[in-house]
Formats: structure tokens, sequence, C-alpha cells
């Protein structure tokens, strides 16, 4: 074989095809149009399944192969042709009266639909190697591309992509602007007529922007612009953006926001322990948790809690929102430094599974039947008061939209104020070395109870408005999976950056719920882009300045100002 | 310091070790490998538990006190292998080195007057500590120690890993160092180099003291050498 490369990318390619069908993927994608009548999701991932492999195989391939078209179509169509070969073997079986779904019980009608693009096997075959060989050839074509075609392509996959999977977000906004979508969408997917105009448009604005040199540039051609205040006005929009963001669509667009705000705080707070003191806390639920409990414990109608009777308590309230928060700030930094104050001399791992089992510990306590007359068990506590603000009690998930992103705000401002600060440098010296930090005067005691005194407050903000929120607090809401989700924004977003926080946030938090209509595989997609992102961005999206130093220390160091690049040539 | 024991878990390092630096002096500890200078120098800043004897500072004791403490009273080390934080910037690791002071502008003074004495580290000043030399690195790590405004400076081997011309300079430094009224207490192995700038040296082998003199009087001693051969009994 000429190009065993090629061959073997082409049989990883046809591999994960048939994963994708036989955990039943392919089959809830059919269901899913991206362009009505055009093309349906199922299609969607199998081309881009080939396309990536076509592109995998020339990243190995070396010397021609590496420039010739024929790299990529041998890639494509052994993944076409591996894909169709197992189909008809398995349709063989079935009709032979194996029972395959005794074992792959996804393996249904549907399965065979959904691969085959509702044909039957052997043309499924033929239709399957042909896409192979076309998206092998696209991708081949696609690296010869100059920038500028290359950019289009991107544009309108991108465009077409967002919006088709998007539409169920899109739709609301959009009549929320008092936009008509009837051009645009039908029963939940693009038009063709739709599709068209928007890829035009997305092409004109990003080709428009390119050569004006970006989109800060071009906006000073705006009159009354200028380079000196573009700034202010960039922020001007962006706020108006977050303000307006509530209005635009339902109580849905609100409800997903709030939830990105919560996980702002949350990876800002463990940002302080991770990031800037670098504590790997496995537990951080914990303190979502305290500050959830908190608030509960002191705003619902105490006659909600099991133990009303117990205590003999009115039913009103004990207190309301605004008197509670200070008092759950106290009682989280109160905690975070208990936990912190016996886990101070463990390091790296042994510190990670200590705070692990912390986490663990406050959930299993507010479930335990033990302490079920203060947190009411697997129940919860009930009827947790609304949120008295702008001269009324609300919950609507606007109002409280509000409030999150105004301590998000504080928070941010606190968090980089830290981070620069001298605190932010002892524990900057302290997590590369513990030693020495302490020979230089840092009390890595008083540093580490100090991070997570910080991490404690800031992350129990974020639990304070959950209850009031949802109504309730119930143990299933702090879970383990909690807690990594936030580490996961924490590092998706790169350690240390609170840029990174908030669109660490913003897409794992907004993506899942963009995905949310494929249930089950919402997880199994997510969990795909972390490993990507993690593969291709290993320092996070937008990196710490110096986490970045960090992972690239081993790559010639570049000039870091003019002082430098000057006085390189004297060195010895 | 007097009689002082201390050691690491179960192993004894120091059998009782005496010594005295006097304020304004430079004394140098010299011993082979696994002597314990290095040790001597942890127990001073309180990095290895003192078990038994006392470690005086100004005829105040210091022995128990945590690192910090110590180092906010004037105690400072230059630590072996420099042990610079690599990954931040010359500028952010001297200010590491005044973590303790507060007075702002003295701090960015005190940084201008590092700059003064190792101009090359001026040239780097945004580049990471990391990515400097051997002998930048042993300028960043003097001159972290300096922004701590020491009283006592503790180096321990400052000469390792460098070129001869580069030992030569940092022990120059040290010299230079000393005339502003520095206390230093320096551990090396290279002992010519170290006691040509030192006004006393000790001899330390397997943790006790085994000669004290003047640097004048070691460096004519012939048994020095000895000592180094581990043949002198203690």
């Amino acid at each position: 074989m000429r190009q065993p490369q090629a061959v073997r990318a082409g049989l990883i390619g046809g591999a994960v095809v048939l994963y994708l069908g036989a955990v039943g993927m392919l089959e809830r994608f059919s269901e899913r149009s991206i362009i009505v009548g055009l093309i349906r999701f199922n299609l969607v991932v199998m081309m881009a399944a080939f396309f990536v492999f076509a592109l995998f195989a020339y990243r190995r391939a070396t010397g021609e192969a590496n420039t010739s078209l024929g790299t990529g179509i041998t890639a494509g169509t052994v993944a076409g042709v591996t894909t169709g070969v197992v189909v008809i073997i398995l349709s063989l079986l079935v009709d032979a009266g194996v029972d395959v779904r005794s074992m792959f019980l996804r393996i249904s009608p549907a399965f065979f639909e959904a691969i085959t693009l509702g044909t039957n096997p052997y043309l499924g075959l033929v239709i399957l190697a042909v896409i192979g060989a076309v998206m092998g050839a696209a991708a081949g074509g696609f690296r010869r591309l100059q920038p500028t075609p290359r950019t289009i392509v991107i544009t309108v996959v991108g465009t077409v992509l967002l919006l088709g999977l998007g539409a169920r977000l899109f739709i609301p906004m959009l009549q929320g602007l008092g936009i008509p979508t009837a051009w645009l969408y039908r029963s939940d997917a693009l038009t063709i007529l739709g599709a068209v105009i928007v890829s035009v448009l997305a092409v004109v604005i990003r080709l428009y922007l390119q050569r004006k040199g970006g989109f800060r540039k071009a906006l000073t051609e705006v009159p009354g612009v200028t380079p000196s205040n573009v700034r202010p006005i960039l922020f001007a929009l962006g706020a108006i953006a977050v303000l307006a963001a509530p209005w635009i669509g339902k109580q849905f667009v609100a409800d997903v926001l709030g939830t990105v705000g919560l996980y702002i705080l949350l990876g800002l707070g463990l940002n302080i322990v991770v990031g800037y003191a670098g504590l790997l806390d496995l537990g951080y639920v914990a303190f979502f948790a305290v500050g959830a409990y908190t608030v509960a414990l002191l705003t619902a109608r105490s006659s909600s809690m099991v133990g009303a009777t117990i205590f003999d308590l009115a039913p009103e309230p004990l207190t309301n929102f605004w008197v509670a928060l200070p008092i759950t700030l106290v009682v989280a930094v109160v905690i975070g430094i208990l936990i912190g104050a016996p886990v101070l001399r463990l390091r790296g791992d042994y510190l990670a599974i200590v705070t692990l089992g912390f986490g663990e510990i406050i959930r299993v306590l507010i479930l335990s039947d033990w302490l079920k007359p203060i947190f009411g068990g697997p129940q919860g506590i009930t009827e947790v008061a609304d949120v008295p603000a702008f001269g009324a009690d609300t919950n609507d998930p606007r109002v409280l939209y509000y409030l999150i992103i105004a301590f998000a705000l504080i928070s941010l401002f606190i968090a980089g104020r830290l981070k620069n600060s001298r605190v932010g440098r002892a524990w900057a010296a302290m997590r590369e070395d513990e030693d020495i930090a302490e020979g230089m005067g840092v009390s890595v005691i008083k540093y580490k109870l100090l991070a997570f005194a910080m991490g404690a407050a800031v992350g129990c903000l974020g639990g304070a408005f959950f209850p009031a929120k949802l109504g309730v607090a119930n143990p299933g809401s702090f879970t383990l999976l909690v807690s990594i989700n936030v580490l996961a924004v924490v590092v998706l977003g790169g350690m240390g950056s609170i840029p990174g926080v908030i669109v660490g946030s913003a897409i794992l938090v907004g993506l899942p719920e963009l995905l949310r209509e494929f249930g089950e595989y919402r997880l199994h997609i997510y969990g795909a882009i972390l490993v990507m992102i993690m593969i291709l961005k290993p320092e996070g999206l937008i990196p710490d300045r110096r986490r970045a130093l960090e992972l690239h220390a081993e790559e010639p160091h570049e000039s870091v100002g003019p002082l430098t690049a000057a006085a390189t040539p004297g060195v010895q | 310091m007097d009689e002082v024991v201390s050691g690491y878990g179960a192993s004894e390092v120091l059998h009782g070790i005496s010594l005295t630096v006097n304020e304004g002096e430079t004394v140098c500890l010299l011993g082979s490998n696994a002597a314990g200078k290095s040790t001597t120098l942890r127990t001073i800043l309180g990095m290895v538990p003192t078990r038994k004897g006392s470690v005086k500072l100004r005829g105040e004791r210091i022995d128990g006190l945590a690192t910090p403490d110590i180092v906010a009273k004037g105690i400072t080390m230059v630590p072996e292998n420099r042990r610079l934080f690599a990954k931040m910037t010359v500028r952010e690791n001297l200010e590491i080195g005044a973590q303790l002071r507060d007075d702002r502008p003295a701090i960015a003074s005190d940084i201008e007057s590092v700059f003064s004495m190792f101009p090359r580290l001026k040239e780097r000043v945004t580049q990471k500590a990391g990515t400097l030399s051997g002998g930048e690195q042993q300028m960043l790590a003097i001159g972290r120690a300096l922004m701590a405004k020491p009283s006592v400076l503790l180096m321990d081997e400052p000469s390792m890993g460098l070129a001869p011309i580069l030992v030569e300079q940092v022990f120059e430094t040290i010299d230079e160092i000393s005339k502003q009224g520095i206390t230093i207490l320096v551990v090396e192995q290279n002992a010519n180099v170290a006691l040509g700038i030192a006004d006393r040296g000790y001899v330390i082998q397997t943790g006790r003291i085994v000669m004290k003199d003047s640097a004048k009087a070691l460096l004519a001693n012939p048994e020095l050498s000895r000592a180094y051969l581990g043949e002198l009994e203690g």
C-alpha cells in the first residue's frame, strides 16, 4: 500500500462513524434538520468525521503525499467504505436472524436508516464511499486554499451550523427583537433561502472587517469614534449587550444567562484557590452548598423546614436575603478556614483527594437523617423566600440575572485587584516554590488560609443566589459533578485568567443548553469538545500571561520588551 | 548559635554546632558534601527545627520561630542552586524579595539600586527568571535577597555551577555587599575563593565544627585540605 497513513486514518474515521451510529447518536441527530429538506445533522456529523480524518491523514503524511489530493481521497474513501461494509455485515447478520441488539442495543432499523441516509445498506455503501471521497478531496482542497477563500468557507460553515443548531435559542431572541423569522427558519431549521442570505451576510461582514483590520479598527470609521475613545465605546456596547440580553427572547434566555453568571462567580472563587494559589481543590461544591443552605435556612418560611415543629418556629422567614447574605459570607469564610486548616501541610494530589473528601462530607451531612431536622434530608429546604429587589419581592430570572451580574462584577474587580497585589504575588511565589517563598517572608500558612477563605467567600455568593433562583435547596444540586464542572470552567478558560473564567462559563454552561435537545448525548458532545480544546489549547482559551509561559517553557523565548530585544546581541 | 542539634525526621545532621558571626563580619563555613553546611543555614532560618541548643540574633532567641518571622527580623538567604521563581519575571522576583516591606517608594528605589549593582538584570527586567544564564540567575538571587533589606545575609554555595570567572565576580559582589555593613555568613566548598573575602572561617565535618580561625590563618593551615578529605578527627 502506497499510502499507509491515509488508509489508517480512514479506518479510524470509519470506526468513529460506526461508533457514533452504534451509540445511537446518528439516529438522534437524524431527527434534527439544519437546512430544511437539504441537510440533517447526522449527515453533517458524518461529513465532519470524514473531513477531519482526511485532515489527520495529511498531518501524518510526508513528502508528495502531504500535498496530493489522493491522500485525502484515499482516507475519505477508506472511511466511507469501512463504514458501509460494516453496515452491510450488520444488516446481513440481522437478516440471518442473529440478535445483534442483545449486545448493541442501538443497532435498530433507525440506525440503518440514519447511517445509510434512508437508503438500503448496499446503496448506502456507495453513498458513504462517495461522501467519503468528496470530503477527502475537500479536505485536500481546503488545505490548498488561500487565506481569504479559506475564511469564506469557515465563515459559511460556521454560520450555518451555529444558526441551524441554535434555532431554538435564536428564534425567540429574534422575535424578541421584533425581527420576523419566517424567512430564516421553518420548524426549527434554516430555510434554504435563509441559509444563503445569512451566509452571504456573514461573509460580507467578515471580509469587510478583515479589510479594515479587525472590529476595533472598523469601528473607528464610524463618525465620532476615534482610536482614543474606541475602548470606552466597546465597553459601553458590551454593557448594553449584557443589560439587554435577558429582555431579548423569553425567560429561558435570562435563565440560562443567570446560570452562566452563577458559574462565573463559582469560577472566579475557584480561580483564586487553584489559579492564583495553586491549591487543587476538588471539593469546591462545598462552598456552593454552604452558600445555598445558609441563605435557604435563613430566608425559607420556617414551617417548610422539617424540624419546624421541634424548634417551634413561626411560619415567617427568619430574615430576608440581604440580611442573610453577609451572614452567609461569614459562615462560608469560617468553613473555608476550617476546611483549609487541616490540609495546610498537604500538597498536590494529596490536597486534591482530601478536598474531594470534604466536598462529599458536606453533601452527605446535608443529606443525612441525623441533620434532617435542620437541613431537611433528601427533600432539602423548600419555600425559600424571593429576593427583595427594586421595591418588590421577586424570583424573576431577569432581576436575579442583574443581581448576579452585579455581584460577578464586584468579584471580578476584587479578583483582578488581588491578582496584581502583594497578596497575588505571594500566592504566585507559593505556587512555584513553597520553601523559598517562606524564605522570602511569605507565610505559607497565612496565604493558604487566605486563599481558601477568599475562594469560599466568592463561591458562596454563587451558592446564595441558587436557592433564591429555584425556591428550594436540596442535596441533589451539590454533587461532585459541580466541583468538576467549575474546575473545568477554570481550566478551559485558562488557569489564573479572569476573562478565561467568563468565556469558560459561557461555553461550558451555555453550550449544554444549546445542545439540550440531544438529551443524554449532549454530555457526549460536550466531552468531545472539552478533549479537543485541551489538545489544541492546553493553556486554556484565554490563558493568563504567566501560565502560558509555564506551559510553553521549552519553546524559544520571545522578546518581551524593547530593552530585551536591544540587549540580545550582547548575550554571552 | 550555640550547641545546636538539628536534623530531618529521625536523622540527626548537626550534632552540636556553635558558631558566632559578629555584626558587620563576613564569615565562611567550609566543608565537604553532606557535612551539614546547608542544614546549618536552614536551621538558622527555622526551615529545619532546632532540637537542642539555641539560635540567637543580637542576644534574642530566634529558634522556634516560623521562617517568615525570622526573615522579618532581618535574616535572608540566597538559597543553594539559586531557587529563583523561574516562571516569574526578573522584576517580580525582586518584588517578592521585598514581600515583608510596606514602603513602595523605597522598594522602587531599592530595585533601581539592585539594577545599578547588576546592570545585566535591568536589561532583562521583563524576562522570566528561568531563561537567564547561570551567572545572571545568581545575580538575581542575590538581588532578591537584598530586596528584603537584611541585616544578616546567608549564602548557600554561591559558586555552585558557575564558571571560574563568574565565581570571582560573585565573590567580588559579596565583598561589596559586606562593605555596605551587611553581616554575611557564606557556605562554600570552594575554600580559597571564600576565605579570600572572609574575615573568619569555620570548617564543619559530619555535623561538627572541627576548625575555626581567622581567614588568613585558615588559608595558611595545611590541615585545611586534610579536613576536606575527611581525615581529621572531630
